[in-house]
């Protein structure tokens, strides 16, 4: 008995001492991994055409809406506050369908303000973003009070754009692995379709060839979309968005895309190895083509918005 | 009292998982901070067992557009004796490796595309050995 009560006591030290310590690692992480989250959300329990790893994985294959801002940026055309989506509207987003669309919209919107390090305007977009996470049950993945001080004191930009994507990248892991990939994919359309935007309107008032291209070759990643739209096609809200992206993907049946191969060059620099690419890829658009979809952008995300 | 050990063993189980969970965030935040002129854009968490056989190996694909120099950088997390190898691949062709000929490493791998597609980025432990490591997909600001 005396035996059984050392172990006891031995035992119950153990785990305080794995207490303090998983505190101590663990002193600003988020807490919230562990809440069980129901899936109930659109209530389709149809089976998926594609198995949720290989929507996972095409999820993933969908660019960064930064590597759109910084190409916008690149091309030494101005920021403009007049392209953002309101924040007004927030509080009308009443459904997680609208909730998920808008908050990729929100998010890529971030990603733009980032880039031209409008620090002001970064916390009235957070504030939608952290509100819509929120009644996603996803906001524990904002940490908002640091990045409220990184975009107030101006202070370490870097930082603050790490913050920023790190925050979607880890909500987006976290709501797959919780099999909420529908959530995901609207957010990553909503995110898509507002890169888009971004970039139609800047070709609109001020064309360059590199983002014309980055436009054209959009093509590839259309397909993806629609396939992971499509595996919630029964619910009326997600075959109304596969049918915008849709019109979207039929204006690009005019794009021609070709490629020319070459050798890759490697070669090390300052310890680093630079690998260059000698493929070439050609690109050939009309300006017809390119006009249908700069306005079909336009319809499919001034709909999402006024959803 | 079985029940009681139970309970224990489940408690501290999720507080190890918990821990390792912890340190790979932080591996992210300490990798992510560290690539210099760059921005990051993704991160990818590996652990992988040893084998002496055929060393096991993750892949994650990702789009990457042309016009964009990117830079894959790995850190490995301490406590494991393997040391990442990234290699990039477009389809099964090699594009490179931080991995060199006489056994040591490179910094990081920059990708200069010049041709949007799909990309792999493939991670495993050099000779095989059991390894943890965190690899951060940035592009490079020019």
């Amino acid at each position: 008995m005396k035996r059984t009560m050392y172990n006891f006591v031995f035992i119950i030290l153990l785990v305080i001492g794995f207490n303090l310590v998983g505190c101590q690692g663990n002193g600003n992480k988020k807490s919230s991994d562990d809440i069980e989250i129901p899936e109930d959300i659109f209530g389709d329990d149809k089976p998926l055409l594609i198995s949720q790893e290989a929507m996972g994985d095409i999820i993933d294959n969908i660019s960064s809406p930064v590597e759109m801002a910084a190409l916008l940026k690149s091309t030494g055309v101005p920021f403009s506050q007049k392209l953002l989506a309101s924040t007004d509207r927030a509080d009308d987003l009443n459904t997680n369908f609208k909730q998920a669309l808008n908050l990729g919209i929100y998010g890529c919107d971030l990603g733009y303000l980032n880039m031209y390090e409008k620090t002001g305007s970064v916390m009235t977009n957070m504030t939608t973003i952290k509100s819509l996470a929120n009644e996603l049950r996803i906001g524990q993945f904002f940490d908002f009070s640091t990045i409220k001080r990184l975009a107030t004191n101006n202070e370490n930009l870097d930082s603050l754009m790490y913050i920023s994507v790190s925050s979607f990248n880890n909500m987006d892991e976290y709501l797959r692995k919780s099999n909420r990939s529908n959530i995901s994919s609207l957010i990553v359309t909503g995110m898509w379709v507002e890169g888009m935007y971004l970039a139609t309107q800047v070709v609109k008032y001020a064309p360059q060839d590199n983002v014309i291209e980055r436009i054209a070759d959009q093509k590839l990643v259309l397909n993806d979309l629609i396939l992971v739209l499509k595996n919630y096609k029964s619910d009326p809200n997600f075959a109304s968005i596969v049918e915008d992206i849709e019109t979207i993907k039929k204006e690009y049946q005019g794009v021609k895309i070709t490629y020319e191969m070459g050798e890759p060059e490697a070669k090390e620099v300052d310890g680093m190895l630079i690998i260059v690419q000698n493929d070439k890829q050609h690109i050939d658009i009309s300006d017809e083509t390119l006009s249908n979809i700069i306005a079909t952008i336009e319809t499919v995300r001034n709909k999402i918005i006024n959803l | 009292m079985k029940k009681f050990l139970i309970t224990i063993f489940v408690v501290l189980f999720g507080f190890h998982v918990n821990q390792i969970f912890a340190q790979s965030d932080e591996l992210v935040n300490v990798c992510a901070l560290g690539i210099g002129n760059a921005t990051y854009l993704k991160d990818y968490k590996v652990k992988l067992s040893s084998s002496s056989v055929s060393p096991p190996s993750a892949k994650f694909n990702v789009i990457m557009n042309k016009g964009t120099m990117y830079k894959l950088t790995a850190c490995n997390a301490q406590g494991y004796p393997g040391e990442a190898v990234i290699q990039l691949k477009e389809n099964a062709t090699l594009l490179g490796t931080n991995l060199k000929g006489d056994g040591t490493f490179v910094k990081a791998i920059g990708f200069q595309c010049n041709k949007t597609g799909m990309y792999s980025i493939n991670v495993l432990f050099k000779d095989g050995k059991e390894g943890a490591a965190v690899v951060i997909l940035s592009y490079i600001n020019m």
